[in-house]
């Protein structure tokens, strides 16, 4: 049963995925600090509101995974930020994330070589990504 | 040589480009074009001696709001800051940089500060813009860095002892004058480390991952006119049609590797200058060669093409011999045009390598390597080939 995206439920989900693959805890064992991921709206998309979601990360473990209000999104140490659709094309993997920074698709306040020194984790949490089942605003389910 | 038939890319390239012996007289004209009335111009100290902004303020006249040429080899935080502090108080709105890559980063930062406010440090991450900045108009003296039509820039941050990289699509420059006569003067041992930078740019433009038409077809054309021209600039740097030919190929190389992106050679030489202090455009020549042999099975396609770019690809040669040749003769022609060929000569010891080689994994550019990069070992082993 699919789960409604960028939902508290669909969170947890995501945080259970992490935790529950064998391989996450050895490649993150370096990786300290939260991220946040704003989701710009898009009205014809089912996304009328911007929503922003707060994920802990913390040396191969993970922490707080939030559904929460800006204020928290900007106190993550990464601040990443998009249009849904392009949110959407990362999750599926029909985009890359480093691509899309530099190419402007996506935004980020934070240190861009820590995030390049830890691509393998980066790569990694948006492979587990993909597999959570999801319902998108946008999907005819 | 074919493409994936799922191809699918974004090339952006802004920048208005003005070419011609003598074109920096038209600065002031320019400048209009672009709605500025009253422009400073960022510069160096060598750069005001050898006498090479006397034109461009000649033609500005009393719409020069002033000379800001406080900037250093390696331009930082602190300069940005006084750069973009010195135009405000002398009412500027735009920004004409008359340099090398210090100074067109300088005014790269300084167009942010002059119209977003604030700090350099208040910028830390990625296109973090969202609307689009003071113009800027460059006017390179040196032909290679490309930073004249690329949106990023690198600006050291003495305070944390790291570079900050900003990488801003609204930030691109509005317009670069290339006019052969700024480059006249270069010395040769310049011309080839710059010359250097530029063909490097290039061969990584076509074999780092996001490559693609348009910029496979800026690279090698770019190739072709350095390998022609460069060392005719060495020979004599007077020749103005070479030294022409030359910028027009450092800037062609600048759109190429702005959108596909640069790999392996660049993150070494970022790392081994950071240690050591090495220039960079030095630095990406010395490690090319190598870097390319590195990458050979995963860019045979790549380099078979660079090679017909240089003329060096024989009637029967397949791909594989091809892009073979394509290393060898990269390698000649680095001798020919007199270009360093070991860190050694540059007062690198094996501690310096060691740290870079480590430094390497971390910076941007690997992640657009075509082999895939996971190991300092690998790094390390290119380093000590080039010691």
């Amino acid at each position: 049963m699919p789960i409604k995206a960028m939902t508290q439920e669909w969170m947890d989900a995501y945080k259970a995925a992490i935790q529950a693959d064998p391989e996450y805890k050895g490649i993150a064992k370096d990786w300290e600090g939260s991220v946040s991921l704003v989701v710009n709206p898009e009205p014809a998309r089912n996304v009328p509101d911007p929503i922003y979601l707060f994920m802990d990360y913390w040396h191969g473990d993970v922490g707080d995974f939030v559904v929460c209000d800006k204020a928290k999104a900007d106190s993550a140490k990464f601040v990443m930020t998009g249009d849904y659709a392009r949110w959407k094309q990362v999750a599926y993997k029909e985009l890359d994330a480093t691509k899309a920074l530099l190419q402007g698709k996506l935004k980020m306040r934070g240190d861009l070589p820590y995030v390049v020194r830890n691509i393998k984790t980066v790569n990694k949490v948006i492979d587990i990504l993909g597999r959570v089942d999801t319902l998108w605003p946008d999907d005819n389910k | 040589m074919g493409y994936d038939s799922d191809l699918s890319f974004n090339y952006f390239g802004p920048t208005k480009i003005v070419f011609g012996t003598n074109a920096v007289r038209e600065a002031e004209i320019e400048m209009s074009s672009l709605g500025g009335t009253r422009a400073v111009v960022v510069t160096d100290p060598g750069i005001i001696k050898a006498g090479l902004v006397n034109d461009v303020t000649a033609s500005l006249g009393s719409r020069c709001a002033g000379v800001f040429s406080d900037v250093p080899q390696d331009t930082g935080v602190e300069v940005v800051n006084a750069g973009a502090e010195f135009a405000r108080e002398n009412g500027a709105d735009i920004v004409i940089s008359v340099g090398g890559g210090s100074v067109i980063d300088t005014a790269k930062g300084m167009c942010i500060l002059m119209t977003e406010g604030g700090t350099l440090r208040d910028f830390n991450g990625v296109q973090l813009l969202s609307r689009p900045q003071t113009p800027h108009m460059v006017i390179p003296t040196t032909a290679g860095t490309g930073s004249e039509v690329t949106n990023a820039a690198v600006i050291m941050d003495r305070e944390i002892g790291q570079k900050r990289l900003l990488v801003e699509n609204f930030n691109v420059p509005r317009m670069a004058i290339l006019d052969p006569k700024m480059t006249e003067k270069l010395p040769p041992l310049l011309t080839a480390g710059t010359g250097m930078d530029a063909m490097t740019h290039a061969v990584e433009a076509v074999h780092c991952i996001p490559h693609e038409p348009l910029t496979d077809g800026l690279a090698l054309h770019a190739i072709r006119l350095l390998y022609r021209y460069l060392p005719l600039c060495i020979e004599n740097g007077s020749d103005l049609h070479a030294r022409g030919q030359v910028q027009i190929a450092a800037t062609m190389a600048g759109w190429a590797f702005g959108n596909a992106m640069v790999g392996i050679v660049h993150a070494m030489a970022h790392s081994i200058g950071a240690v050591a202090h090495v220039p960079h455009g030095i630095a990406n020549g010395i490690l090319l060669p190598d870097c390319m042999e590195f990458n050979l099975e995963d860019a045979v396609d790549g380099y078979a093409m660079v090679a017909e770019a240089m003329g060096v690809r024989e009637k029967g040669m397949d791909d594989t011999d091809a892009a073979r040749a394509a290393i060898g003769a990269m390698r000649e022609f680095t001798r020919k045009i007199g270009h360093p060929q070991k860190f050694s000569e540059m007062g690198v010891s094996g501690q310096d390598i060691e740290k870079a080689a480590e430094l390497s994994l971390s910076d941007g550019s690997i992640v657009n390597n075509p082999r895939i990069v996971m190991d300092s070992a690998e790094v390390l082993g290119i380093f000590q080939k080039n010691l």
